[in-house]
């Protein structure tokens, strides 16, 4: 892993979702390159006192002069009311690359599943498009999503492209609040998961709150999963 | 409140464990004087491990201000600022 460091970034672009989600991209002013691993983050100085607040990185890595980040609206805590209140050109200062929820280079397994809840889709975003595109990753790859109503999913387009133009990989949005015309799966993800049998010599990578990682971490023990084969990021 | 701390150079780092909820980005960004223990919670393995500045960043990166600074030379707290901890 590369040590992180101290860089500076101005605020290029803003992409509202919903009235929840918006994507933040920022283009890096010093150094002006970034070399990171999908699936790690970054960490940003958002007071003036020096206090910091980390968000995944939701580009991939072949783009080393800019960097995507997805932000979750409805916390407003510190980093939140910060980044809202960017204008564009601002600059920030960020230390990255940092984490190390990454696909291991030596990773045996024949199937790749990915389970996310909320924001937790951005570090996959960063991973699957890594693995598809710029890796060309034969393996099976999965992907679960979970998020309370339909109005708050996004990237539905970009996913649905990964799916026709990649056949080994397999979307499955759930809803836990869907409304009458939602065919897919509903409930939580743990739902979807009990759902669907699980696939041999799988990998399983978590990333959202932590009861969900608790949640299907002990669901996935139960079906036989042994615990070596669970990677999982946890988000506060 | 039970705490862990070590004492060599300038600036003492201290986790405050009851504090700490295993975001690891202290160890992530000061990996020679920070790591997550068994119970996945931050310790201090050593007080000279990464220079003072990276001491100070891992310790404002911590989203619940866990990691005490303290200047060894003045006695001065130096992160969390006065009143926010």
């Amino acid at each position: 892993m590369i040590p992180p460091q101290k860089y500076t970034a101005r605020l290029e672009e803003k992409l509202q979702y919903n009235n929840r989600f918006t994507q933040f991209s920022f283009e890096l002013i010093e150094p002006h390159r970034l070399e990171f691993q999908a699936g790690q983050y970054i960490s940003i100085q958002v007071s003036d006192k020096g206090e910091r607040r980390s968000y995944s990185i939701c580009s991939t890595p072949d783009n080393q002069h800019q960097f995507d980040l997805l932000i979750d609206y409805s916390p407003q805590g510190l980093g939140v009311k910060f980044l809202q209140g960017l204008e564009f050109g601002a600059e920030i200062e960020a230390l990255a690359p940092m984490g190390q929820f990454v696909v291991p280079k030596e990773l045996s397994a024949e199937h790749l599943v990915f389970v996310a809840t909320g924001s937790g889709i951005a570090t996959f975003k960063s991973i699957i498009e890594d693995q598809l595109r710029n890796k060309q990753d034969q393996r099976q790859i999965t992907l679960h999503w979970g998020m309370r109503h339909a109005e708050d999913l996004f990237w539905l387009e970009e996913w649905q492209e990964l799916d026709e133009a990649f056949k080994n990989f397999h979307f499955h949005p759930v809803l836990s609040k869907s409304a009458e015309g939602w065919t897919l799966c509903r409930g939580r993800v743990t739902d979807c998961l009990s759902i669907h049998k699980q696939p041999e010599n799988a990998a399983y990578f978590l990333c959202g709150g932590q009861a969900m990682i608790q949640d299907v971490t002990a669901l996935l023990i139960k079906q036989g999963i042994d615990q070596k084969s669970i990677l999982t990021e946890k988000f506060y | 409140m039970t705490t862990q701390t070590k004492n060599i150079g300038k600036y003492k780092v201290e986790v405050i464990r009851d504090k700490c909820i295993s975001a690891a980005s202290c160890a992530a960004i000061a990996p020679a004087v920070f790591e997550m223990d068994e119970e996945d919670l931050a310790v201090v393995i050593s007080q000279d491990g990464n220079d003072d500045e990276t001491k100070l960043l891992a310790a404002q990166s911590c989203p619940t201000m866990a990691v005490i600074v303290t200047n060894t030379e003045t006695g001065e707290q130096v992160w969390p600022p006065a009143g926010d901890n």
